[in-house]
């Protein structure tokens, strides 16, 4: 029996296979733990399962959405980024600072802010692939050093009072639907497209399984880490301006902490943390799971500690079904 | 005549997709090697994890010592005495050797913590036994050599008082003084009673300490007989199933013009003043000891490692190639030395594998053609003749030389005018090996200049249209193929004899002076 009639006789199911295997997803078992996480809290209250709620927890979860999106790529070659949150802190400081203080018009306070954002991400990825730095360390002092920035030019002041059009993204509608997760929802389709369907996407995969072997395959595999490092502190940029404009304030505190829900989002959406596996569907999946718990649990009076213990469970949970599917499928 | 330790009777064995073993019988008496022979993709690797308790057997029964008994896991296994030493070492090099060796049953204090002293002593003891006395048990593996480390295993194995050692290609990674070590400490666990499932590529190696020989083919048993009624040429036609007559067939092109010269190409520390030219049609051997600047030069002409000085020449125009991109842009191809951590991505599929080089190629403004990508899988599957289910087939679940293949694939892909091979034959079967000669041969007769490193003296010698020899990082001779001999390039190899101090037989080390 030569290979090529092997393969011939494997075709004709070839599409109950690639059903089960769909089904076999960490992605369709998150959405599975989903739908019934929202069955179960909308008996549970009527104020949770309402359109008007939901859109607004889209609201709250866009600016940690943005930043999963590129942590998805960088999780993906197996780097982390935890400078994000000290970012988005640094671009919305830089944004009020550029208008009230350095009397900038808003507009080019924002794209200044935005600027700033890819230069930070660019400095990580930089000193990652020259110095061959491990991510988790240069961001871990990044996430330091960007915040003391932040604070060091906010000196304690915060800025407010900005013009009313300013608001527009972070607080008005359009078509019914708050106007920042239109930007959430095709930054997503965009990021989406390209990690699965692309060349860039499948370099990414490539670094993640086996980085020696991608630079022997002749990838250029410094350049997309700068890409993707880069892409990120841009994003964390836009966070942080999409923050400022829906809370009308600038604080130098801004995006504390917004790594690890961002990254949370990420592993939970079953990118694998040793990098090589991972999708932009998951991730978008694991921010709405944890968005809808950490709310439907407050509207049903649940506290913020014990919210936070059953959001480290479903992750805890939903690794495990998901290794036990992957040992099942390798037949081991 | 002894009873078997361990039997494994009508074993069978299916994955996805593949029947990896259909009704073998094996077995392992006391005090005997017992050699395991069989192509790439036989299910020998299947059939020592069966054994070894990693997989269990659909159907079939494994008995030791007369009682049918069923393993649920390694440590099952081991528990009957069972040890594996597989091709990749498990060792942690972080820990010292008497850790290695007592890794998981340490001996305990009366207060149950780890008796250091009695775990070193031990450790001695059981290397002794070996007539191993060269070893300090306080050292990191990790600082050890190959050889060492395999010696770390066995001792390991003994620790847990193995009764049968399964060895998979123990003489695969290690120098040839210490094949002749291995070998010498085989022969006293053989005293010992212990049985030695042995598996290697190398036919001499089962001539020369096997006691009975055991083949298999695409998963099926095809005989057991005793080492000294069989001859290489009978145990190569029961293993391939056909008679392979001439393992080096490379055959007559037409030499062409120069395609790729490099003048005095250097990079400090690895390679100096190196210049040499490569003609279309010809294959080019490049022979030397490990280390002497072989695949450094391969990586600085391929832009992994670019040069510091010297000049590379694509059709008598200088090029300049800092990154492997650029190389493969001149029509620059090189397959590294070790498939599997810079050859292939073993996490990604066939189809993944066979078009990362060609990713640009295959997709229409950066958007990959699925269909496209899958139709280059197939035929590579077709062409090289690769033994797998389809594209979708995990590259780290193929056998040796069908990863090889798919590195051969991926790299014939780019349709590379200049192909620099390393070690291309290294730890694969001899169908396979053949297969690979024979495809590279027909490479260069459709035009192509090949770079040929190899530490095997028959290929260098049957496969080279000319031959070069590095010493040192530099290069220090170059012979005809009328000219070469295995003398003459050994001797090249190494230079004066007795330099630096060091004896002709350590300079040796790394090289298969097999004929």
């Amino acid at each position: 029996m030569t290979a090529h009639e092997t393969s011939q006789t494997r075709i004709a199911p070839a599409w109950t296979q690639q059903l089960r295997a769909l089904l076999r997803s960490q992605e369709s078992v998150l959405l599975f733990i989903t739908v019934i996480a929202v069955l179960i809290l909308s008996t549970q209250t009527d104020k949770f399962l309402t359109v008007r709620n939901l859109l607004n927890q889209g609201r709250l979860m866009t600016e940690i959405g943005l930043i999963a999106l590129p942590m998805t790529y960088i999780i993906v070659t197996g780097g982390i980024d935890l400078s994000v949150g000290s970012i988005a802190g640094l671009s919305a400081i830089m944004l009020g600072y550029g208008w009230y203080n350095l009397g900038l018009p808003l507009e080019l306070a924002i794209v200044l802010a935005l600027v700033i954002g890819a230069i930070a991400g660019f400095a990580n990825g930089l000193f990652i692939i020259l110095f061959r730095v491990p991510p988790l360390i240069m961001t871990l002092a990044t996430l330091a050093f960007y915040r003391g920035l932040a604070e060091g030019i906010a000196q304690a002041r915060s800025v407010r009072d900005y013009p009313e059009w300013f608001y527009a993204l972070g607080q008005r509608e359009t078509l019914g639907i708050p106007n920042q997760l239109y930007f959430l929802v095709i930054a997503a389709i965009i990021t989406a497209i390209i990690l699965s369907r692309t060349t860039f996407g499948r370099s990414l995969y490539a670094i993640g399984n086996n980085e020696l072997a991608a630079r022997f395959s002749g990838i250029p595999v410094r350049r997309n880490k700068l890409i993707i490092y880069t892409l990120s502190g841009f994003m964390s940029g836009f966070a942080g301006y999409v923050l400022v404009s829906r809370v009308s304030t600038t604080r130098s505190d801004m995006g504390s902490g917004w790594e690890l829900d961002a990254i949370a989002a990420v592993v939970l959406g079953g990118t694998s943390i040793f990098g090589g596996s991972g999708s932009i569907v998951g991730t978008m999946i694991g921010l709405v799971l944890i968005q809808l718990l950490k709310n439907g649990l407050a509207l049903t009076g649940v506290t913020g500690d014990a919210t936070i213990v059953v959001i480290g469970s479903v992750l805890i949970l939903s690794t495990l079904i998901n290794s036990v599917i992957q040992r099942r499928v390798e037949g081991l | 005549m002894q009873p078997p330790i361990l039997e494994l009777n009508h074993i069978t064995k299916t994955f996805p997709g593949v029947t990896a073993l259909d009704d073998v019988h094996f077995d392992i008496r006391p005090g005997e090697v017992h050699a395991l022979l069989g192509e790439n993709g036989a299910g020998k690797s299947t059939l020592i994890k069966v054994a070894s308790g990693v997989y269990e057997p659909d159907s079939g029964e494994i008995i030791v010592e007369g009682q049918p008994v069923r393993f649920g896991s390694p440590r099952d296994a081991q528990a009957h005495g069972i040890a594996t030493i597989y091709q990749e070492l498990l060792l942690y090099p972080e820990l010292s050797v008497a850790e290695n060796i007592f890794m998981g049953h340490a001996p305990r204090t009366r207060l149950g913590a780890i008796d250091w002293a009695t775990m070193r002593s031990r450790s001695l003891e059981i290397l002794a036994s070996l007539n191993i006395d060269d070893m300090d048990v306080t050292r990191k593996v990790g600082s050890l050599t190959v050889g060492n480390r395999q010696r770390v295993e066995i001792a390991k194995a003994l620790s847990m008082n193995a009764r049968v050692l399964i060895m998979d290609e123990p003489t695969a990674a290690i120098t040839e003084s210490d094949v002749e070590r291995l070998f010498s400490i085989i022969e006293l666990l053989k005293q010992r009673g212990v049985g030695i499932v042995y598996i290697s590529h190398r036919l001499n190696e089962v001539f020369d300490i096997g006691d009975r020989v055991t083949v298999l083919r695409d998963g099926r048993y095809i005989a057991t007989e005793p080492v000294d009624q069989m001859t290489e040429d009978k145990l190569v036609s029961m293993m391939v199933g056909r008679t392979i007559d001439n393992l080096f067939p490379k055959l007559d092109a037409p030499i062409g013009k120069v395609v790729l010269e490099v003048r005095n190409l250097t990079r400090k520390r690895v390679a100096h003043d190196v210049s040499f030219q490569l003609r279309e049609g010809e294959i080019v051997g490049m022979a030397g000891l490990v280390g002497s600047g072989r695949s450094e030069i391969a990586q600085v002409i391929f832009g992994f490692t670019p040069a510091h000085a010297g000049s590379i020449l694509i059709d008598g125009r200088e090029v300049r190639i800092t990154t492997p991109g650029q190389a493969m842009r001149y029509g620059i191809a090189y397959l590294p030395e070790d498939r599997g951590t810079q050859g292939l991505i073993r996490q990604m599929d066939l189809r993944a594998n066979t078009s990362i080089t060609v990713l640009r190629a295959l997709s229409r403004a950066t958007f990959i053609n699925r269909h496209k990508e899958t139709q280059l899988a197939y035929s590579t599957i077709e062409q090289l003749s690769i033994r797998a289910y389809g594209p979708q087939q995990l590259v780290g679940k193929l056998s040796g030389g069908n990863q090889q293949k798919v590195v051969v694939g991926k790299w014939l892909a780019t349709r590379p005018r200049v192909l620099i091979v390393d070690e291309p034959t290294r730890g694969i079967d001899v169908g396979a090996k053949a297969e690979i000669h024979r495809l590279m041969s027909e490479l260069a007769q459709q035009g192509m200049a090949i770079l040929m490193i190899s530490s095997e003296m028959p290929e260098i010698l049957g496969m080279s249209d000319r031959i070069l020899v590095m010493r040192e990082g530099r290069l220090v001779a170059e012979f005809s193929r009328a000219e070469a001999t295995q003398e003459n390039i050994g001797l090249a190899m190494m230079g004066d004899i007795g330099n630096n101090g060091k004896s002709v037989n350590s300079q040796l080390d790394g090289v298969e002076w097999q004929a």
